[in-house]
């Protein structure tokens, strides 16, 4: 269920607008000229990340500001009486200016604190260290089972250009794009663990306790989460494969009498990387909120068992640092994303910058 | 009615508007067409196979599931509905808003589409339900608000593109107002780009509505809804494995039909998102529709 509008015509990721970072069109001039680019580039893109970061502390601190949910009412429910109702707001400091709470909760979140439950008074960062690795390493598992599945079948899909292999690829993906993740995950439930009785069809074992386990019980939600990102990145791959084996670069290597191989893998697939992980950086969203999902899917005791949890009994400051760390993990994610494509990208390295 | 028309002749089109036309009568009748009362418990008819009586088989406590199927289908289409108008409506002004109103206000707007583009839809709602409410209303507005980056990027692409068109600036030279201008040369160009991501925005915004309701969000549980379904249907896979192929293919045959439609009227009108270079100016968009068909 890719969000993203028409992945083929090469969407480009926040970074890549030109307005997104004035400092890294500026035009390279010899050397020196080229490591001053890239240093303002990486200026830019650091302001940017960090903007971003801080708007999204403004908008999950709005979340909560602007909800009417206090801690006396949410724990002592109908008993609670305006005296309690104050004691506990000035407990949690929440009888303060908004802009005081703001500032100290984005001041204690930078350093790892993010409050403490109105209810058990359990620290919400506590919580939130147990329950992310199942995320993180079920999403890790799915980006690589989607790099793997989706390159693979890209690449297929580009050498039969037009063949039967090309049309099977883009059936699928088209059909996958039609399918909210949930449904995939049922049908391949009812497969491996109804009908085959091979994999559980829910329960986790952490990676650190058994690892053989844990890819026992990690491969089917991993599976399930990864299809959706495969098709756009087969997609992806195809479109901009197809492109570069017609350039002239691609035609003039084979003519200069390289074998298909060495064209394909060292020339075309390497152009064709860099608007595919354009692809996989959009996709990570959809990976870390794919996850909630899977999770529920399959029982697993992550993030959004916690958030999903909270949010029923109203306990704001435990969904309110769910919501922090998951944009601080997507941040982070597509980042390094960005920083693959521009290692990897022949054409925005040489411009010191973004095209 | 041209385009209906002119999209007719394209065989995929046809086939994904007759299949919208079905969704669409479901969505306004289909609660009253029901065989049976999507509430009502059979218990002792409870999960059994298709037959006579239940066309589609019934679910864990014995409802009509062909029934729910054809209830659900309101406030499913009206909850993507709904978001996706919120979403145009937080997107489409600011989106030419950033590509008219100078660099600064263009950088904010920028940043504050990077920030809601990396909230994943899933976490965002369930934080919305936490603090705001587990409501139809308050999933709506967040599904609304994380896809208003769509709206505001296309409309922004497209209307940075005609800003720089000699007509317009012919047109601000010769004294016309900003808003003159993005009324009479703008709004037709961005209009096309506009209906292209509404539809596959609604697909999206099914597929996401779907995804909440599976966690419980939104529409509280007797109410039937297509994710709703698909969410009691987990737990009793074991003995209907086959139960969530029905709301799986209704989802299927809307998203689908949707995805075809945009590419349809894309194709129609040009790939409005890629030309830069009008060639008819002074034609009305319907006239152009007409002209290139």
């Amino acid at each position: 269920m890719s969000l993203t509008v028409a992945p083929e015509a090469g969407t480009s990721p926040p970074e890549i607008e030109p307005q997104a970072a004035p400092a890294s069109v500026a035009p390279a001039r010899g050397r020196t000229g080229r490591v001053t680019s890239a240093l303002r580039a990486l200026a830019g893109a650091l302001a940017v990340t960090i903007t971003v970061l801080l708007l999204a502390s403004v908008i999950t601190f709005a979340l909560g500001a602007l909800s009417d949910s206090n801690p006396a009412a949410a724990v002592l429910g109908e008993t609670a009486t305006p005296e309690d109702i104050a004691r506990m707001n000035h407990e949690f400091g929440l009888d303060r200016p908004l802009v005081v709470q703001y500032v100290a909760w984005v001041g204690d979140a930078v350093q790892g604190d993010l409050g403490r439950s109105w209810f058990t008074t359990i620290p919400v960062a506590d919580s939130i260290k147990q329950a992310l690795p199942v995320d993180l390493s079920i999403a890790a598992l799915a980006l690589v089972l989607a790099i793997l599945i989706g390159g693979g079948s890209g690449i297929a899909a580009a050498l039969s250009n037009g063949g039967a292999v090309d049309r099977l690829v883009t059936l699928v993906c088209s059909v996958l794009a039609t399918l909210p993740p949930f449904v995939i995950g049922m049908a391949l439930i009812v497969i491996f663990s109804v009908k085959l009785q091979l994999l559980p069809a829910g329960g986790y074992v952490p990676i650190e306790q058994d690892p053989a386990q844990w890819l026992r019980f990690s491969i089917l939600p991993s599976l399930a989460l990864s299809l959706d990102v495969a098709a756009s990145i087969a997609r992806q791959l195809r479109t901009s494969m197809v492109t570069a084996l017609t350039e002239n670069y691609a035609i003039g290597a084979e003519m200069r009498g390289y074998g298909r191989s060495r064209v394909l893998f060292g020339h075309v697939l390497r152009n064709a990387a860099a608007p595919t992980l354009a692809v996989i950086g959009l996709a990570i969203p959809l990976i870390v909120g794919g996850a909630v999902i899977t999770e529920r899917l399959f029982g697993l005791p992550g993030v959004a068992q916690l958030a999903l949890q909270s949010a029923e009994r109203g306990d704001v400051p435990v969904v309110l640092g769910t919501l922090l760390v998951t944009a601080v993990v997507v941040v982070i994610a597509s980042a390094v994303v960005n920083v693959l494509q521009r290692a990897l990208d022949p054409t925005t390295r040489r411009q010191g910058g973004p095209r | 009615m041209t385009i209906i028309r002119n999209l007719w002749r394209v065989p995929s089109a046809r086939f994904a508007l007759v299949v919208l036309a079905v969704i669409a009568f479901l969505t306004l009748v289909g609660g009253a067409l029901a065989p049976h009362d999507p509430l009502r418990q059979y218990t002792d008819h409870v999960l059994e196979g298709p037959s006579a009586a239940h066309w589609l088989g019934t679910d864990y406590v014995g409802r009509d599931v062909l029934s729910r199927l054809m209830a659900g289908t309101r406030l499913s289409v009206i909850g993507a509905f709904e978001a996706v108008l919120i979403g145009g409506v937080l997107g489409v002004p600011s989106g030419l808003a950033s590509a008219w109103l100078g660099p600064r206000l263009e950088w904010m707007t920028l940043r504050i589409s990077d920030t809601l583009v990396i909230l994943p839809f899933t976490v965002f709602a369930i934080a919305v339900a936490g603090t705001l409410g587990n409501g139809l209303q308050q999933a709506m507005f967040a599904i609304g608000v994380l896809i208003s980056p769509i709206f505001f990027r296309v409309t922004r692409a497209a209307a940075l593109g005609l800003r720089r068109q000699q007509y317009v600036e012919a047109a601000e030279l010769m004294g016309a107002t900003e808003w003159w201008t993005l009324r009479r040369h703008i709004w037709s160009k961005v209009l096309p780009n506009v209906a292209v991501t509404s539809a596959q925005a609604t697909g999206a915004a099914l597929l996401v509505v779907a995804s909440l309701s599976f966690l419980g969000l939104g529409v509280s549980p007797p109410a039937p809804t297509w994710g709703g379904m698909l969410a009691s249907d987990l737990d009793y896979l074991a003995q209907q494995p086959w139960a969530p192929v029905f709301p799986g293919l209704l989802m299927m045959a809307t998203v689908g039909s949707l995805n075809l439609l945009a590419d349809a009227v894309r194709e129609a009108a040009g790939d409005p998102s890629r030309r830069r270079s009008p060639r008819r100016v002074t034609v009305r968009p319907e006239q152009k529709e007409a002209a290139r068909a």
